[in-house]
């Protein structure tokens, strides 16, 4: 594989993690359901996921910077793993509502292992580490700079909902309302 | 609150890993990273509850 494709695949990666975001997203405005502290948590290690292949693309890649998405992923793994065990007990019904039989928080656990199992098999290729930059386009190209700005963007756009959600306090385990957007009694 | 300021640090994280210089950005990566997973050990000491 070379540099070129492998900053294709990288930006690739991108639109994955604001797809992953922006369903999110879709979840708490459109069905009104608010993230809990954990849902928060495993949002951001989808961000932090973001941080490796954006090094990627403007600095060419590197084991380095792979190597930084799959401790995201790890501790995505075992937080989402976390909140499956919260709701294994027989008869409990699980956090918020179920997208295609699984909940928010399975489908995250399904997402970081996959992440785990496609940036181990992107790293199989070594050709992608020889310095050829001079045959890539500056921060590679339109499609890699517009899947940048976009997690840019939703990461930013998070850290507003989730200020209105939680307030200047500790976030609810089981939030319901927008703490900032609450009418004082 | 504490939600609010991970997402506020990563997204200056990748901020300055797409205009910034690569040292940084590493160096702010751990630190997210850590705070997240001081986040995540700080509510893992809710009771868990296993049917088992």
């Amino acid at each position: 594989m070379t540099q070129t494709r492998a900053i294709t695949l990288n930006a690739l990666s991108l639109y994955a993690v604001a797809l992953v975001l922006a369903a999110a997203f879709a979840a708490q405005f459109m069905l009104h359901e608010l993230p809990c502290p954990l849902c928060l948590l495993q949002r951001i290690l989808f961000a932090t996921l973001a941080i490796g292949p954006i090094l990627n693309i403007r600095f060419g890649p590197r084991p380095s910077h792979y190597a930084m998405s799959l401790l995201a992923a790890v501790a995505g793994t075992v937080a989402s793993t976390r909140q499956v065990l919260l709701h294994i007990m027989p008869g409990d019904g699980g956090y918020g509502s179920a997208l295609l039989g699984y909940h928010y928080y399975t489908w995250a656990l399904i997402g970081f292992i996959a992440a785990i199992v496609l940036i181990a098999a992107i790293m199989l290729f070594d050709r992608q580490f020889e310095d050829d930059r001079a045959l890539l386009p500056a921060t590679g190209g339109a499609f890699a700079q517009t899947a940048v700005w976009l997690v840019i963007a939703l990461t930013a756009a998070n850290v507003v909902t989730t200020l209105l959600e939680c307030g200047f306090g500790a976030c609810a385990d089981n939030p319901i309302v927008y703490e900032l957007l609450r009418r004082a009694p | 609150m504490e939600f609010t300021l991970l997402f506020l640090a990563t997204a200056i994280v990748m901020r300055i890993a797409w205009r910034g210089p690569r040292p940084l950005a590493l160096g702010l990566f751990a630190a997210v990273l850590i705070a997240c997973v001081a986040t995540y050990l700080h509510h893992a000491t809710d009771t868990l509850k296993l049917s088992f």
